[in-house]
């Protein structure tokens, strides 16, 4: 039994796909935007810790150029070569912000922050409280060992991507909980209409079997009419059993594929819904070509019942309902209630149904999508608001 | 005697044709002074520092001088006393400090 309902249900609805779809999407930026933030945050720090190291020894040289500069100062203007070191260069500026002398290969100074990175160099600002030479500004610069970045970089895509993964499993594991209401409603439902189909068939088949057999020539005409209405209604609850009987147990049985002939089959389908076109007044129109395919013959009898029905259950009073059969097509067509068309994506849906004003469960489309699926049919459906609706098979 | 006259008439008279307001009214009275005028821009730009600043110090120590604000050590005061305040219009003394803060700026020195 659990097996049967899950391979019932296994494969996920395109309602279900588009849900996990859009929280997976959501989830992923969401993460992506944490892994972000916090890798921008662990750079930052990171970069804060190695200039904290590197300010000590670059204080140090701007005490160093201090004293030379002093030296430089009092003896200015015998002196006038300003004092170089090999271990980094310097500038200074007045309290203006005017450069008066630079080495620095990095002319773009921030005098508001102590120490910072200039593109490949790293510069630490010291502000001198005796203007030597008029300076205020001392900028003491060395080269950037871009070592240390390699590293933070290394690190961040490294545990960023364990962490990401992690996220990723942790998220799907969510979505299987949020769309588990959803999957067990459904298993559900079809528990449901298993069991109860099993009591539909006996007492469906006496009703039909019953009808057939009935004496019509001697009956009143009123009582005919109401005789051709069970007829329909039972015929309709048949399709309905059938239908059920082939989501629930079809897997159990295997396939029967003959040559089948489309057109015959179409005509004793027709004929079956006769009295149900009849009741609503409809227009047949069959243009049909001799057209075989090889097909499990049950198979086919489901599709063409079920479009069909559609055609006659969603048309309008005195409407028509269109066949045409060629070779690699049929089409059924309707000049019912049509459906929009960011609807029709999903009409393929188990239980999904837009016309809450006629009876069904919403399986039909599903089982034709199935059957199709399987025989590599492809089905393409043109809809218009209230003109109708064309279901093209085409194979 | 005559030297000395000499000397005085020589300060005086390049004074009075001097070129421009720095070397009228600046260089006659530091000439005897044992401390250059190029130690004394050094002394007030170790204080001052930007050109701003160092302008508007120079020109306020120049209306207002005193002990108090002197770049100078206080051995040079003790030898030489404060500089009397100065008596040339706003024009003549902007002129005299630009001309000063040219001749002995840093910048384009260095090397």
């Amino acid at each position: 039994m659990l097996a049967l309902k899950n391979k019932a249900t296994n494969s996920l609805l395109k309602s279900e796909k588009k849900s996990l779809l859009r929280f997976l999407v959501l989830y992923t930026a969401m993460v992506m935007l944490m892994i972000m933030l916090l890798s921008v945050f662990y750079y930052q720090g990171q970069e804060k810790l190695m200039l904290a190291q590197e300010r000590a020894t670059l204080s140090k040289y701007a005490y160093i150029q201090t004293k030379r500069l002093k030296v430089l100062h009092h003896f200015f203007d015998e002196r006038t070569t300003y004092p170089r070191d090999p271990r980094f260069r310097s500038a200074i500026y007045d309290n203006e912000f005017v450069k008066i002398f630079s080495l620095a290969k990095e002319e773009n100074i921030y005098f508001d922050k102590e120490i910072y990175i200039a593109g490949n160099m790293i510069h630490f600002i010291e502000t001198l409280d005796n203007y030597y030479l008029g300076a205020r500004y001392l900028v003491i610069e060395v080269d950037d060992d871009t070592g240390w970045r390699t590293e933070i970089w290394r690190r961040i895509f490294g545990y960023g991507s364990v962490i990401f993964i992690f996220f990723m499993l942790f998220g799907f594991y969510l979505a299987k909980l949020f769309l588990k209401p959803m999957r067990d409603s459904i298993v559900l439902l079809d528990r449901f209409i298993k069991d109860t189909t099993h009591e539909l068939n006996a007492p469906l088949s006496a009703i039909l079997a019953n009808i057939e057999m009935m004496d019509m020539d001697v009956m009143a005409e009123k009582n005919k009419k109401r005789l051709a209405r069970i007829n329909i209604a039972a015929k309709t609850v048949s399709t309905l059993y059938q239908d059920l009987t082939y989501l629930t147990l079809e897997h159990e049985r295997r396939n029967e594929d003959e040559l089948v002939e489309i057109k015959p089959l179409l005509e004793d389908r027709v004929e079956y819904f006769n009295a149900w076109i009849q009741s609503k007044k409809l227009e047949c129109l069959m243009d049909m070509e001799d057209v075989t395919i090889i097909i499990d013959k049950r198979k086919l009898t489901r599709v063409i019942d079920n479009l069909i029905s559609n055609a006659i259950k969603y048309n309008q009073r005195g409407g028509t309902i269109g066949i045409e059969l060629r070779e690699g097509m049929l089409m059924i067509w309707d000049t019912g209630i049509g459906i929009e068309k960011e609807k029709i994506p999903l009409m393929f849906d188990r239980y999904m149904r837009f016309d809450e004003s006629e009876g069904g469960f919403g399986i039909g489309l599903s089982i034709v999508k199935k059957i199709l699926d399987e025989y590599h049919i492809l089905i393409e459906v043109e809809s218009e608001v209230k003109k109708g609706t064309r279901m093209i098979l085409k194979w | 005697m005559v030297k000395k006259f000499l000397l005085m008439a020589t300060l005086i008279m390049s004074g009075m044709f001097a070129e421009d307001a720095y070397e009228r009214h600046c260089v006659p009275c530091h000439a005897p002074l044992p401390t250059s005028l190029q130690r004394m821009f050094m002394n007030h730009l170790l204080v001052y520092g930007g050109e701003h600043n160092f302008k508007a110090a120079l020109k306020h120590y120049l209306r207002y001088p005193s002990k108090d604000i002197s770049v100078m050590s206080d051995l040079f005061i003790d030898n030489f006393g404060i500089k009397e305040k100065s008596t040339l219009s706003d024009e003549e003394l902007d002129e005299a400090i630009d001309i000063y803060w040219s001749k002995f700026k840093v910048f384009n020195k260095l090397k």
